[in-house]
């Protein structure tokens, strides 16, 4: 597993009227997130874990170097109903026609866009179950962090950094790190790759 | 010196005292009214290129489709019917449509994009690709995130393909550049797709030397001459 707590260092990501900054709010998820999937036996990588700021790229790196990983990047939004949560998945990329076999880098995610449909209606599902108010499907957005992964991928995105008080997002934090947690462990089953050319995936998370 | 001369310097350095006390508050005014312009906001000035937009006014009033958001929270967008003067050139029609979509509605509450935003181009490209070009508050004053991004985005490519039928994909540029993202989350390198509920269409990947902008006039060229030839 590969976790992306989003935007960090010079970049704040949302920020909330009352100073809530979405990349120090996606930190504390991803740590409890964390935690739910090594409960589940998943090995977790984190793409930061202080405030720095990897790239697009040095992050889908991080995903792209691991065997068989699934890469779960995480989101606070500006909008929303608060105490609600979305996965979002890539858009179809057009099959590769490269004769080398070697997989573009920015169209990585091509391959792999059925299974982050099925992770991300599995996580969906979840935290639909947790958080009233939440769509009861997966959606698609050309989100750029999702484009670069040679793996399943999803973004969760939770509203909002408008709230009130900083304690509506923390209570929500337990729910979705155990519904990303179901939602992977659900999804394992179906994780047999027929090994992309060009990349080193085929193993099971 | 002289008493006399005395007398004189004395008058003249009080009729430069009672010059200057004349002058400076003139001379202050001058300068505020100076400043004036430098301080007129960045909205002030994009509602009087609004103003000067060409053709408002002298077209036929047409009923247009225009997408803003909804009140529930849900991101999703409601169309909302408004009479325009829109032009039948498809680019001039395009310009006032994504002019009246960044003036807003009626309700701030429903607004996609943001007040300061500014269109600085528009152009179709013949494959009927159009590229429009915002200024740089689209994304540095835009709420940020997936749901908000896309909502705006989506709000843009609705209303062209409700309003400018030639608009089969669309281009965001800002300032001029093609940018990797709107505001840290949604993807700006691709072009979108019309009729497809605001998702993007990657492209095909680019022979080497072809620019994003450039490459379907490449082909197009590249097809005429293979044309040409048989």
């Amino acid at each position: 597993m590969v976790l992306d707590p989003a935007h960090g260092g010079a970049d704040l990501g949302a920020r909330g009227t009352e100073g809530i900054r979405e990349s120090e709010v996606v930190l504390q998820f991803a740590a409890q997130v964390k935690r739910a999937l090594e409960a589940q036996g998943f090995q977790v990588v984190m793409t930061r874990e202080g405030n720095d700021d990897p790239s697009f790229d040095d992050r889908s790196a991080r995903a792209n170097s691991q065997r068989g990983a699934v890469f779960i990047t995480l989101h606070i939004a500006s909008t929303g109903l608060v105490g609600t949560a979305r996965v979002y998945v890539a858009p179809d990329i057009p099959p590769v026609t490269d004769t080398t076999g070697l997989i573009p880098w920015d169209r990585a995610q091509g391959a792999f866009v059925e299974l982050s449909r099925k992770l991300g209606g599995l996580v969906q599902g979840e935290l639909a179950k947790r958080f009233k108010g939440s769509p009861d499907t997966v959606l698609v957005a050309p989100v750029r962090q999702l484009r670069t992964i040679a793996a399943p991928a999803i973004a969760v995105e939770i509203s909002s950094v408008s709230v009130q008080d900083r304690t509506e997002l923390d209570r929500m934090v337990p729910g979705v790190a155990d519904a990303i947690a179901q939602g992977v462990a659900a999804f394992r089953p179906s994780y047999v790759l027929t090994t992309a050319p060009g990349t080193s995936g085929g193993a099971q998370p | 010196m002289t008493p006399k001369a005395r007398v004189y310097l004395a008058g003249a350095l009080l009729a430069t005292v009672i010059a200057a006390a004349l002058y400076f508050p003139a001379l202050r005014r001058q300068v505020h009214k100076a400043k004036q312009p430098t301080e007129k906001t960045a909205e002030q000035a994009r509602r009087e290129l609004l103003q000067l937009a060409p053709a408002a006014g002298s077209e036929p009033r047409v009923k247009a489709r225009m997408y803003w958001g909804s009140k529930t929270e849900d991101g999703s967008l409601v169309p909302v019917t408004v009479e325009l003067p829109l032009s039948p050139d498809p680019v001039l029609r395009a310009k006032e449509v994504l002019n009246t979509l960044l003036a807003g509605p009626v309700d701030p509450e429903a607004r996609t994009l943001p007040p300061d935003a500014a269109l600085l181009a528009f152009y179709i490209l013949p494959d009927e690709t159009a590229v429009a070009d915002f200024s740089e508050a689209i994304g540095t004053s835009i709420p940020s995130g997936i749901q908000s991004e896309q909502l705006a985005v989506d709000s843009i490519l609705r209303t062209l393909e409700a309003n400018v039928p030639q608009v089969q994909r669309l281009k965001i540029l800002i300032h001029g550049q093609e940018v990797d993202t709107l505001a840290g989350h949604l993807d700006l390198t691709q072009t979108f797709q019309a009729n497809m509920k605001g998702v993007a269409a990657p492209e095909e990947p680019k022979p080497s030397g072809m620019s994003v902008l450039t490459a379907p006039i490449e082909k197009a060229v590249e097809k005429m001459k293979s044309v040409a030839k048989q």
